[in-house]
């Protein structure tokens, strides 16, 4: 299946499947905005380049998660609905 | 390099839900790069008392218990995480300090120095001020 490549800070979810994250935040079970604050401290603890991937079982994070990462700079690689969560993925930027 | 935004919390009520809106509010504006400076007066500040906290003697509406049922992470813990993560400070207010004859050891950690509100509105210069 052909794969279009993803545009620098945009979500994509079909080519986001295919990154493979260098760190599994699961925050599953946590509520907002615990899902966010562990993800906050897991990317700054990371060097640039690193993508993490948040895992969270809170439907405001996966509206707020996108945004915060937006706000910050870094790089929306995915948002997947997994069936009681979502996996959200994402590359410090800067 | 330009001034960080900054969000003054005025925190009026001692209902538990209402000291987790504010909090809440506070530690993600923290840790999106906001100083966050938030001012527990009257009915709220007691509720920063240590003995409050170990008692959990919470003033509760329905989503206060089910916060508490739930075992949500609280005000506190939501304003400490915002603290390790950002700028984000808690002050106490002198005028309901002194009424309720509450010393400064009486708070939790958290509460940092207790001020006059002239000495918040200096901490609040060009701030967004919300008032819960």
């Amino acid at each position: 299946m052909a794969i279009d490549k993803a545009t620098a800070g945009q979500a994509d979810s079909l080519n986001g499947a295919q990154v493979k994250p260098d760190r599994v935040v699961d925050a599953r079970g946590s509520f907002c905005p615990g899902p966010l604050m562990e993800l906050i401290k897991t990317i700054k603890a990371q060097p640039v380049g690193t993508v993490v991937e948040l895992w969270s079982s809170d439907r405001g994070s996966s509206k707020d998660v996108p945004e915060w990462i937006k706000k910050a700079g870094h790089d929306l690689l995915y948002v997947l609905e997994e069936g009681d969560h979502w996996r959200i993925g994402v590359r410090k930027a800067r | 390099m330009p001034d960080r935004p900054k969000l003054s919390i005025v925190v009026l009520s001692p209902q538990l839900s209402k000291l987790h809106a504010a909090s809440l509010m506070a530690s993600v504006a923290a840790s999106a790069g906001m100083e966050v400076n938030v001012f527990a007066t009257m009915e709220a500040l007691g509720q920063f008392r240590r003995s409050v906290i170990e008692r959990r003697d919470f003033v509760l509406d329905d989503v206060g218990r089910e916060l508490v049922a739930k075992k949500v992470p609280l005000f506190y813990d939501l304003l400490r995480q915002g603290r390790e993560l950002g700028d984000l400070h808690v002050y106490g207010c002198a005028l309901a300090a002194d009424v309720m004859g509450w010393k400064p050891e009486d708070f939790t950690d958290l509460v940092e120095d207790v001020i006059g509100v002239t000495a918040f509105f200096g901490k609040s210069e060009g701030a967004q001020i919300l008032t819960i």
